[in-house]
């Protein structure tokens, strides 16, 4: 890996430096944690709520990865003393008794505090046989949980590896693999693993080899175990040493692995061939973990030639992820690339087959390679048919999405067998073939497939070679926007690959000049849209807006495009929507239109002019939208099309734009929805950011006390438009604004104008608000801001005679408040109090005694 | 032996979020996708990687049933359907789909606003998620797929609420969500039919409570706020959007125009007319009282509530102002909150519960001076009431439940441990039927036996009725025919037309055997007591005398 560089080692070093602050043991939680230790240790306190104790240990986690020094548990013993007295509770809680546990692993987890933990005898009481392990509450869940969450975190050095090894730990270990609670069998799996990993990494003295492979104590105890429960007649045992071996190839990249591997190879092998052990499921995942491993991606023979047998026994169910594994890799052996891709193609390939007659057979596999039976087999069953196509589609969607591919898919076979499943589905297409009939009569109107073979087709699209089908992929593509079977979500991805289908329609168009095909198919797309506009469902009337901005945004600079979709009802009905009842549909009403706006008005070349499109009649829609509507998504939506309006220099001139932004700016200065004001912020900050840009910086720096200056704020244009279009008293009012990012925001926008209108060399000498006229003013705003933004409301009357409008005062506000000091401020977490050490031993401390209602109330 | 299997990946043994798998019949489906809102990080979701260890959850999941819109039940559904990636579908009342978005916009909001929170869903995340909801309506069986149906109750609690019946061929579970057996101001009480499920698997919120009558705390809460108002206080209510809030209302509501009280009522953010819409919307589903007053009035359309405008705050005398958050966590409810702590005449009341790091619950654990941003100490003078309108069954809610489905088994979930065991073992001594209490990650199995229903063909009933065998229903006879298990189903025909149907040829198989007989007698005598010996062995022993030499031949 390259060199983060100085200025990300130092960016990293003053994100642990804050951390730790904010994390540290101070003087207050150090007074507080003696307390809140006696009150959790109390049998007879009722136990405090588990969030709390989690966050107890996060914060334990945290001081102790910053610090793996002995003096946390010497200056503060009321943590030993906490784990002591719940180790003599006759029936400690297994809430507590689990906290306990890990939070001693957490404890335990540098050498110099482990070593004080074992003086005082505590880890052997915790973790040994005669601990917990051997007590009743060994039955809770949490408590086996706790106790393996212990072990890991402690498992960091040699002493905590023998204290374990020695004392029966393994064997413990070894059983939780198979427990009833799936949390604490992963969590035993991943600790072996880890076990395994430190025993070898720090103590092997010379490399190992598979002639002279001498194991430390620990990792052979474990490498035992594992050879052992491989060989049992158990498939639980197999199981789990087979998850075991995953997750150690997935993430251990040592050439020791492969040792390990060698003694272990024959039995894994003779899993596939015999079978007398079900455990074949686990094989694939095994085999691909060890795949992506340059330990034995790189090996030659041996490793390659299991895969290959892999791919020939497993059922394709099994073999399907393997396949896909190894298809993704670089470096892979062309046969067993060859292997893997017939594996995956298998039942595409069947269904092409079973929906041809023989003389048009067109498979995608050679024949020579491929063994149908099992697959037809399967598809021909209902049972297992959606399954196996679901499982293949969502594969090969997985490997489309890929941009580079390692391998060389067929893609027009491979889109023929997409649209053919796709007939099947809508019973289109009923073969004369047996086994044609049989699977469209089992895929008839099954949307999970129908889902999956869409998503593929969406990402076929991006592939070249299709092109001779396209025609007849629009006829597919049609027939499930016009059906009325089409399930809405199915219809969603029917829109989705339309949208790219269509681009890539134009592409062709353009490079071969068939533009009567496109022409005849965008009429036909638009004549179903017109339909599915009116749908009287919203989830379909609002997937079809958001199909129709897709196009608009990708096509708008196409005429065929533009006259199809202009001489089509969309337009209208797409404006009829702003009036819809669902506020989902509105807002997506307000999107198209917004960017139907750009063919109809702002395109230089308007097609159609005249009262069909007006466009301040649709302004002024939007407008009402933006100030009426009930609910915050058309609205946020009318904002944002306003900006992207702004942003493509469609709002007129200058002054136009000027009386449009002040316009919008007083409609949702007082919304009540949060992001239609950040919206307008992000108008306002679009807006200035233009007028700085068309009028000019200004010329000359400024110090707001002096008179020369005052002439020249006067010739600033941009400031004076900026106080016309009353942008500052939306500005600074949204500081106090009771959402918080409103007010980030604003202080950001404030802080950029201040950098537009004051150089950095003149700032430090207009701190002062000296005596101007409107210096009262400002210096009442100055400390109205620094109150708190959200201590209080900002003054409705514009407060103690603050001129928003006046350039003078705005220039002066902008230099003499501290935006710096408001912008930390802001930046800060609402909650940021409230999340701190402190603030949850006194919530830990306060909730001691109180009703127990509380605790047991919830929604 | 047939099993279900019921995971929970959380509400076991806990009331955090409700996240419950179960598997029946081959079926896979979640229950209810919660959140928990005491957490910022990825705990705050289930950790669904458990569900699958490497497969795809579309393929896994066959659906995915969301009980009501509270958070704890619905709050993870746009990660879970949005960013975790499964794309099957999902089932909800009508109400549920309509007023879901709104709290997770609400919630959404709340996370953004609060800086350091990765991995959170967005408004568009939330609409395509909820364009995947499939809405149903109440005591509508819904077919998943050819075998898979569910179908809906009435549950009380919150608007929308129900509780779910899975069936999948003659075997069923049925999970209730929470519910509230007794009718409160504006829904009934739940109710399920005698479904007798395999198993039932019930909130236990309140497994030890036997709550006093909800007209107390109402009082309570009527006189607390009416004395604060008198004596020129004002009133916080900190709540979320929907559900307590519109409970609250029409009591304060009734109440004002009873007393005719003139001091000001107001609702802080614009979605209260979105809310009520959808109450006004859904009448059906609230309680006969107000379905009746409907006709004349709609309890929805208040008089007395009008809309917050922030400036209001600072406006003197008294006043009532429900705001949210309901945890005092941010927003507009703990603006006014610092605004008004300072003074001892004014009151706040949580109507529910709050999550450690809000302000909600420190001063619901008594805390008094509260550090503020820049350090600054809040001393909370107000006074500051808890009371729990949480609609959930009690002890003998469950109880009542449970007699009116009959189930064969019982399982505990959204509940404590302690007290998931006290109810547990009443279950058992009353009912007599397994109750199961799983902690989340363990699994629970439950045996069924369910009865195959199997069709006979009318040429193998003919048949054994031609041999003077009536059918009669008291009188269990044995059949003897062909079982083909074909696409699913099952069908008993007599072995020429399975031959037939399935087009094989009847072959004929000859087992032989040669046996030595040391016997001193001769052949004929030794062959003759051995086939008289072997004519008395009964059925299903044919015996053919030999024609050639010792040669015996027994079909089976």
């Amino acid at each position: 890996m390259s060199d983060p560089g100085p200025a990300l080692s130092a960016q990293k070093s003053w994100f642990i430096a804050r951390a730790r602050h904010r994390f540290a043991m101070t003087r207050e939680c150090a007074l507080l944690l003696p307390r809140v230790c006696a009150a959790l240790a109390d049998p007879r306190q009722p136990g405090s709520d588990d969030t709390c104790l989690e966050k107890l240990l996060d914060w334990f986690r945290t001081l102790t990865e910053f610090d793996p020094a002995v003096k946390l548990v010497q200056d503060n013993p009321c943590l030993t003393e906490f784990i002591t007295s719940v180790l003599a509770l006759p029936e400690p809680s297994p809430s507590i008794l689990s906290f306990t546990l890990r939070l001693a692993g957490i404890l335990a987890a540098s050498e110099s505090r482990f070593q004080h933990l074992q003086q005082e005898k505590l880890l052997v009481r915790l973790f040994g046989g005669d601990g917990p392990l051997s007590s009743a509450v060994w039955e809770d869940a949490s408590v086996r949980s706790g106790w393996v969450e212990g072990v890991h975190s402690m498992m960091h050095h040699q002493p905590a590896l023998h204290f374990l090894c020695n004392g029966g730990g393994i064997d413990v270990i070894f059983a939780l693999q198979g427990d009833p609670s799936l949390f604490v069998a992963s969590a035993a799996s991943r600790l072996l693993v880890h076990m395994l990993i430190l025993s070898v990494e720090t103590e092997t003295t010379k490399p190992l080899s598979a002639k002279d492979c001498d194991w430390p104590a620990c990792a052979q105890m474990i490498i035992k175990r594992v050879e052992d429960s491989l060989q049992s007649s158990s498939a639980s045992h197999v199981e789990q040493s087979l998850k075991l071996l995953t997750s150690l190839f997935g993430s251990c990249r040592s050439t020791w692995t492969e040792v390990l591997w060698l003694g272990i190879a024959k039995q894994i092998e003779s899993f596939l061939t015999e079978k007398t052990v079900q455990v074949q499921h686990m094989l694939a995942n095994l085999l691909l973990s060890m795949a992506w491993s340059p330990v034995f991606c790189d090996s030659e023979g041996s490793f390659w030639a299991l895969v290959t047998s892999a791919l020939e026994h497993l059922t394709p169910v099994q073999a399907g992820p393997l396949a896909v594994g190894i298809l993704r890799l670089y470096k892979c052996p062309q046969d067993v690339r060859i292997q893997a891709l017939t594996v995956l193609l298998q039942p595409m390939d069947c269904i092409l087959r079973a929906a041809s007659q023989p003389l048009e057979y067109a498979g995608l596999l050679d024949e020579s390679v491929s063994d149908p039976a099992t697959v037809e087999g399967l598809l021909s069953s209902k049972s297992s048919c959606a399954g196996l196509l679901c499982q293949t589609l969502a594969h090969l969607e997985e490997l489309l999405s890929l941009i580079h591919l390692p391998v060389d898919l067929p893609y027009a076979s491979l889109l023929r067998s997409l649209m053919t499943i796709l007939q099947f589905c809508n019973g289109f297409l009923s073969p004369a073939s047996p086994l044609g009939s049989t699977i469209s009569r089992i895929l008839i109107n099954c949307f999970r497939v129908q889902r999956s073979a869409l998503d593929v087709l969406a990402a076929l699209s991006e592939r070249k070679g299709c092109d001779t089908l396209i025609g007849s992929l629009f006829d597919v593509l049609l027939a499930y926007l016009e059906s009325p079977n089409t399930s809405p979500t199915v219809l969603k991805k029917t829109f989705q690959a339309t949208s790219k289908w269509l681009v890539r329609l134009h592409e062709l168009s353009c490079s071969n000049s068939q533009w009567q095909q496109t022409e005849k198919i965008l009429e036909d797309v638009f004549l179903v849209l017109q339909k599915r506009l009116c749908s009287p469902c919203w989830e379909v009337r609002d997937s079809s807006l958001e199909f129709l901005t897709v196009l608009i945004k990708s096509l708008r600079d196409q005429d065929e495009f533009r006259q199809s979709l202009l001489s089509s009802e969309v337009p209208r009905l797409t404006e009829n929507l702003l009036e819809d009842p669902e506020s989902y549909v509105r807002a997506s009403a307000v999107t198209a239109v917004g960017h139907l706006a750009f063919i109809t008005y702002f395109a230089p070349e308007s097609p159609v002019i005249g009262n069909q499109y007006d466009k301040e009649n649709t302004v002024a829609k939007l407008q009402e939208i933006l100030s009426t509507d009930p609910e915050g998504f058309p609205r946020r939506a009318v904002i944002t099309i306003f900006t992207k309006w702004l942003r493509q220099g469609c709002t007129g001139q200058l002054e136009d734009t000027e009386q449009f932004v002040s316009r919008v700016i007083q409609t949702v200065e007082h919304d009540l929805d949060w992001e239609v004001r950040l919206g307008g912020l992000e108008l306002v900050e679009v807006f200035c950011s233009q007028t700085i840009c068309q009028l000019g910086p200004p010329k000359c720096s400024y110090a707001p006390v002096s008179s020369a200056v005052t002439s020249s704020i006067h010739q600033n244009k941009s400031l004076q438009v900026f106080c016309r279009a009353k942008l500052f008293s939306f500005l600074f009012r949204s500081l106090c604004d009771c959402d918080k990012p409103v007010g980030q925001r604003a202080c950001d926008i404030l802080l950029a104008l201040r950098g537009s209108f004051y150089p950095i060399s003149t700032l430090k000498d207009s701190q002062e608000t000296g005596d101007s006229p409107a210096g009262s003013g400002i210096a009442w705003l100055q400390r109205t801001l620094r109150q708190g933004s959200l201590a209080q409301n900002f003054p409705t009357d514009g407060g103690n005679g603050v001129d928003f409008e006046d350039p003078e005062s705005m220039m002066l506000a902008l230099g003499t408040i501290d935006l710096e000091e408001l912008h930390d401020e802001l930046n800060k977490c609402s909650d940021h109090v409230e999340k701190s050490p402190q603030s949850l031993l006194q919530d830990i401390l306060a909730t001691v005694g109180t009703i127990e209602e509380n605790e047991a109330d919830c929604y | 032996m047939p099993e279900i299997k019921v995971t929970p990946l959380g509400a076991g043994q806990d009331v955090g979020r409700s996240c419950i798998l179960v598997s029946i019949a081959g079926k896979n489906v979640m229950l209810d996708c919660g959140m928990h809102m005491g957490y910022n990080d990825d705990r705050r979701f289930p950790d669904f990687s458990y569900i699958t260890q490497n497969g795809r959850l579309t393929d896994f999941l066959d659906c995915v049933i969301i009980s009501h819109f509270h958070l704890d039940h619905c709050g993870a559904l746009p990660y879970f359907s949005e960013m975790v990636g499964y794309d099957g579908p999902i089932y909800m009342t009508h109400p549920t789909k309509a007023i879901c978005p709104i709290l997770l916009e609400d919630y959404r909001k709340i996370t953004v606003d609060k800086k350091g929170e990765t991995n959170f869903f967005t408004s568009q995340m939330i609409k395509d998620c909820m364009k995947k909801v499939v809405a149903v309506h109440l005591h509508q069986t819904v077919q998943v797929d050819e075998e898979l149906e569910i179908k809906a109750y009435y549950a009380g609690h919150v608007l929308g609420a129900a509780m779910f019946q899975i069936k999948v061929g003659c075997e069923s579970v049925a999970y209730t969500g929470d519910y509230n057996m007794t009718p409160d101001r504006h829904l009934g009480a739940a109710w399920i039919d005698k479904c007798r499920p395999d198993l039932l698997i019930t909130e236990s919120t309140y497994a030890t409570t036997i709550r006093d009558s909800k007209r107390c705390r109402e009082r309570d809460f009527l006189k607390k706020v009416h004395e604060t108002v008198e004596r020129g206080g004002k009133v916080l209510i900190p709540v979320f959007a929907l559900g307590r809030a519109q409970e609250l209302c029409i009591l304060l509501e009734t109440f004002w125009e009873r007393m005719n009280l003139k001091a000001p009522i107001y609702f802080s953010t614009g979605l209260t007319e979105k809310a009520n819409h959808y109450y006004k919307l859904f009448i059906t589903w609230t309680n006969q009282k107000i379905r009746k007053t409907f006709v004349q009035r709609n309890m929805f359309e208040f008089k007395h509530i009008k809309a917050f405008d922030r400036a209001f705050a600072d406006n003197p005398g008294p006043m009532v102002v429900f705001a949210t958050p309901g945890m005092l966590h941010a927003g507009q409810s703990l603006q006014i909150f610092r605004k008004w702590a300072g003074n001892e005449k004014n009151m706040v009341i949580m109507p529910g519960y709050c999550v450690q790091g809000t302000v909600g619950h420190k001063i619901l654990s008594g805390q008094r001076k509260l550090e503020m941003e820049g350090r600054q100490i809040l001393e909370v003078k107000m006074q500051v009431e808890y009371m729990s309108f949480s609609a959930h069954a009690d002890a003998k809610g469950i109880m009542q439940l449970i007699r009116q489905a009959e189930p064969r088994n019982v399982l505990l979930v959204h509940g404590e441990a302690k007290k998931m065991e006290f109810l547990k073992q009443k279950i058992e001594q009353e009912f007599h039927v397994n109750c199961y209490m799983p902690a989340n990650g363990e699994t629970t199995t439950i045996f069924t036996n369910p009865s195959i229903p199997v069709d006979i063909s009318l040429g193998l009933l003919k048949r054994e009725t031609a041999i003077g065998l009536l059918p009669d229903a008291k009188k269990p006879k044995l059949m003897h025919g062909t079982l083909i298990m074909k696409d699913n189903s099952f069908r008993l025909v007599s072995p020429e037309q399975a031959l037939k149907e399935l087009g094989l040829a009847e072959h004929q198989l000859r087992f032989t055997c040669r046996v030595h007989i040391q016997d001193p007698r001769k052949e004929h005598e030794t062959v003759l007591r051995v086939y008289n010996h072997l004519k008395g062995q009964v059925f299903p022993f044919f015996f053919y005398p030999p024609r050639n030499g010792l040669e015996l031949i027994i079909l089976r």
